[in-house]
C-alpha cells in the first residue's frame, strides 16, 4: 500500500470530541502507534489501520509536578503526576494520571506498575487524554 | 531492545579527522556588565573563530567551509541564517557555510557535521562554530522599535526568565507533546525518577547527590577564568552563616524547583561562543605547519534522537548512542579518562556516566557525594563546571565542553588540570527535545 497524505492528527482531535481514543495498528506486526502516526516504528511499515484503544493501561514511573513542571492552566487537572504509560495494546508514551498526591505516592511507588484508565479531558479549545488511577 | 527504539549500525570514517585549534569566549552575563554589554553576535562568533584559528596555527585561507550553530536565532538575535549574517567577520568572506540548530545539543553535533565533512574528502579543514545570547535579546529603543524588529544596531536587553522559559515551549511537538502535558514536564525530574527506583537509593540520598554534584561543578569553575559563576558553594554558606556546605544546599537558598531537582540543579543560561578548526590528520603537516600541540582525533560519534512524548526520552537516546559509538570505536569504558555531559539538568551527569560506564551502574552517585567526580578526583567529569557553574550559552555550551576537554588533554588546564593527563574523552551531548550525540576523541600521539 502506498503512502497517503493523511490528515491523522485532525482526525485523532475530532474523535476524541467524538468520545473515541484513536491509535493505528500496523498491518504488517500488529503494534499500535499511540499517539497516532504514519509508520510503525517496530518494523518501518507504513501500512496502518485506524484502531480505537480501549483506554486500559499502566502506569511504571511517578514524577509529581512542582513550580518547573506546573502551571496555571493544569490546576483543574486536580492532584495529579506525570510519568511512563504503557497502554494495553502495548504503545509508550508520557501522561498525565489523575489522582496520585505526595500522601500516596509512596505507597504507588512501591507497587508499580499501577493500573490506570484513559479519560478524554477538556482543554482551553481543545480535548486531550489523560489518565485516572484504578482502585485495586 | 527497548520498544519503539530503533538502532543504527555505524561504519568507520573514510579518513582519519582531528581537532587542531580550539577557542572559546568567557561564558557571561553580557548586559550586566560595562565592557561587555554591547557585544554582539559577529564579535562573539568571531572571536571563537579566529582563537581557534590562531590555537591551530591556521589563517583563513586555510578553511575551506564553516558550520554556524545556534539554538534560537531568532530569538536571540532576529537572525534566520545566523551563518550569513555575521559571514564577514573572520576572515572567511564569500566561503560556503551551513548554519544548524539542535537546540543544547548544537555544539556537539557541530563537531559531527563538521568531522562528517572533512571525513567525506570534500574538505580538508573546517571551522565549527556555535554561538547564543542566551540571556540578552535585541532590544526595543525608542518609540518606533518594536521587539520583533528592533532598529537599533546592537544594544541589547536582559531576556527574563519568562520570556526564555516561554520559547522552550518551542521545543517540543505542538501536535502531541504539548497537548498531552506530561512529555515537556518530564525532563526536570525523569531521570532522577529513574536512578532512584531503579538503583534502589532513598530519596534523601537522591537530594544529596544532586546537591554534590553541583558543589563539584562549582568547585571545578571555581578554577576556571572563563566559567560564570566562580564562587564556591562552601563559601556561600559561610556567607549565609551555615557550618556546613550541605545544611544549605538542603536550605530554602536553595529550594526545589522540581519533584526532586533542587534550584542549583539547573542551568545558568547566559551568552558565549566556542569553535574549533578540525583537520584531516594526515593533511596537517601540510596545512597547520606552525601546530603547536598534538592533534586530537575524532573516533567516532553515536547519534540517537527520542521525542519527548517516548518515555525516559534522555535515558534511552544516550544508550544508544553509546552503544553505537563503542560498537564502532571498540573503546572500553575503562579506557575513559575524562568524561562531559551537557548538564543543564544536572541529574544528565550522573546518569550519562554510568550508562558510558565511566561510573559503575549504581554506584555513581557515591563516587559522587565523595568528589571524586570534581576535577581532583579519580574520575573527573564537567571539569569546566558544567552547565550549572560554567554556564550555558545554549547552541556553544557543547563546543565550550570540546574546547576543555582538548586542553585537559594537552595539559593546558592549569590550576584545574586533572591528575591524570587525559588520553581519551567521552562527551555526551544532549539537547533539543531531545537529540543525542556521544563522542569520543582521543589525543594523536
Amino acid at each position: 500500500m502506498s503512502i497517503k497524505l493523511e490528515k491523522v492528527v485532525e482526525k485523532f482531535y475530532e474523535s476524541l470530541e467524538e468520545g473515541k481514543i484513536l491509535g493505528r495498528k500496523c498491518c504488517s506486526c500488529g503494534a499500535v502507534e499511540f499517539p497516532p502516526v504514519y509508520a510503525c516504528n517496530e518494523c518501518g511499515c507504513w501500512d496502518m489501520e485506524w484502531v480505537e484503544i480501549d483506554g486500559e493501561a499502566e502506569m511504571h514511573s511517578i514524577v509529581l509536578p512542582a513550580a518547573l513542571s506546573s502551571k496555571p492552566e493544569y490546576k483543574p487537572l486536580g492532584k495529579y503526576a506525570y510519568g511512563e504509560i504503557v497502554l494495553k495494546e502495548g504503545s509508550r508514551f508520557n501522561g498525565v494520571v489523575r489522582g496520585i498526591t505526595k500522601k500516596n505516592r509512596a505507597e504507588l511507588a512501591a507497587k508499580l506498575p499501577v493500573k490506570v484508565k484513559a479519560d478524554i479531558y477538556q482543554r482551553d479549545g481543545y480535548k486531550t487524554v489523560v489518565f485516572d488511577l484504578v482502585e485495586d | 531492545m527497548n520498544k519503539n527504539m530503533n538502532q543504527t549500525t555505524l561504519h568507520p570514517y573514510s579518513r582519519s579527522v582531528s581537532i587542531i585549534g580550539v577557542g572559546c569566549t568567557p561564558f557571561m552575563y553580557t548586559v550586566d556588565n560595562p565592557e561587555t554589554n554591547g557585544l554582539t553576535e559577529g564579535e562573539l562568533f568571531g572571536y571563537a573563530a579566529l582563537k581557534a584559528m590562531e590555537d591551530a596555527g591556521v589563517t583563513p585561507k586555510d578553511v575551506d567551509y564553516y558550520f554556524h550553530g545556534e539554538a534560537s536565532p531568532l530569538n536571540g538575535s532576529n537572525y534566520l541564517t545566523p551563518n550569513i549574517q555575521i559571514g564577514n567577520w573572520f576572515g572567511m568572506k564569500g566561503k560556503g557555510s551551513i548554519h544548524h540548530s539542535e537546540a543544547c545539543c548544537t555544539g556537539y553535533l557541530a563537531i559531527e557535521q563538521a568531522v562528517n565533512a572533512v571525513a567525506s574528502g570534500k574538505y580538508n579543514c573546517v571551522l565549527t562554530g556555535a554561538v547564543e545570547f542566551g540571556d540578552s535579546v535585541p532590544a526595543p529603543f525608542g518609540p518606533s522599535d518594536t521587539v520583533e524588529t528592533p532598529k537599533h544596531p546592537y544594544k541589547r536587553e536582559k531576556m527574563p526568565m519568562e520570556r526564555f522559559l516561554a520559547t522552550t515551549m518551542w521545543l517540543y511537538d505542538r501536535n502531541y507533546a504539548r497537548s498531552f502535558i506530561a512529555p515537556m514536564n518530564l525532563i526536570y525530574d525523569d531521570v532522577a525518577e529513574d536512578y532512584v527506583r531503579t538503583r534502589g537509593i532513598s530519596m534523601q540520598e537522591m537530594d544529596d547527590t544532586l546537591n554534590w554534584m553541583a558543589i563539584n561543578n562549582r568547585r571545578n569553575a571555581a578554577k576556571n577564568p572563563l566559567a560564570l559563576e566562580r564562587k564556591e558553594f562552601s563559601e556561600i554558606a559561610r556567607e549565609k552563616g551555615f557550618d556546613n556546605v550541605m545544611d544549605y544546599m538542603r536550605s530554602p537558598y536553595n529550594p526545589k524547583m522540581g519533584d526532586l531537582l533542587r534550584m542549583e540543579g539547573m542551568e545558568r543560561k547566559c551568552d558565549g561562543a566556542a569553535a574549533c578548526i578540525v583537520c584531516a590528520t594526515d593533511m596537517i603537516p601540510q596545512i597547520a605547519k606552525n601546530l603547536k600541540h598534538k592533534p586530537i582525533e575524532v573516533l567516532g560519534i553515536g547519534s540517537a534522537a527520542c521525542e519527548a512524548t517516548n518515555p525516559h526520552f534522555e535515558i534511552r537516546a544516550t544508550e544508544e548512542a553509546v552503544r553505537q559509538v563503542y560498537e564502532l570505536t571498540k573503546v572500553k569504558p575503562e579506557e575513559l579518562d575524562l568524561f562531559f555531559a551537557n548538564d543543564f539538568i544536572i541529574t544528565s551527569h550522573l546518569y550519562a556516566a554510568e550508562v558510558a560506564g565511566y561510573l559503575p551502574y549504581g554506584e555513581g552517585w557515591k563516587y559522587i557525594c565523595e568528589g571524586r567526580t570534581a576535577y581532583d578526583g579519580d574520575k573527573p567529569i564537567n571539569t569546566n563546571g558544567g552547565r550549572t557553574s560554567f554556564g550555558h550559552a545554549h547552541a556553544a555550551s557543547g563546543l565550550a565542553d570540546v574546547y576543555e576537554a582538548c586542553m585537559q588533554m594537552r595539559g593546558e588546564c592549569g590550576e584545574r588540570q586533572v591528575k591524570k593527563l587525559p588520553k581519551t574523552t567521552m562527551l555526551r551531548g544532549y539537547g533539543g527535545s531531545q537529540n543525542v550525540a556521544a563522542i569520543i576523541i582521543r589525543t594523536v600521539d
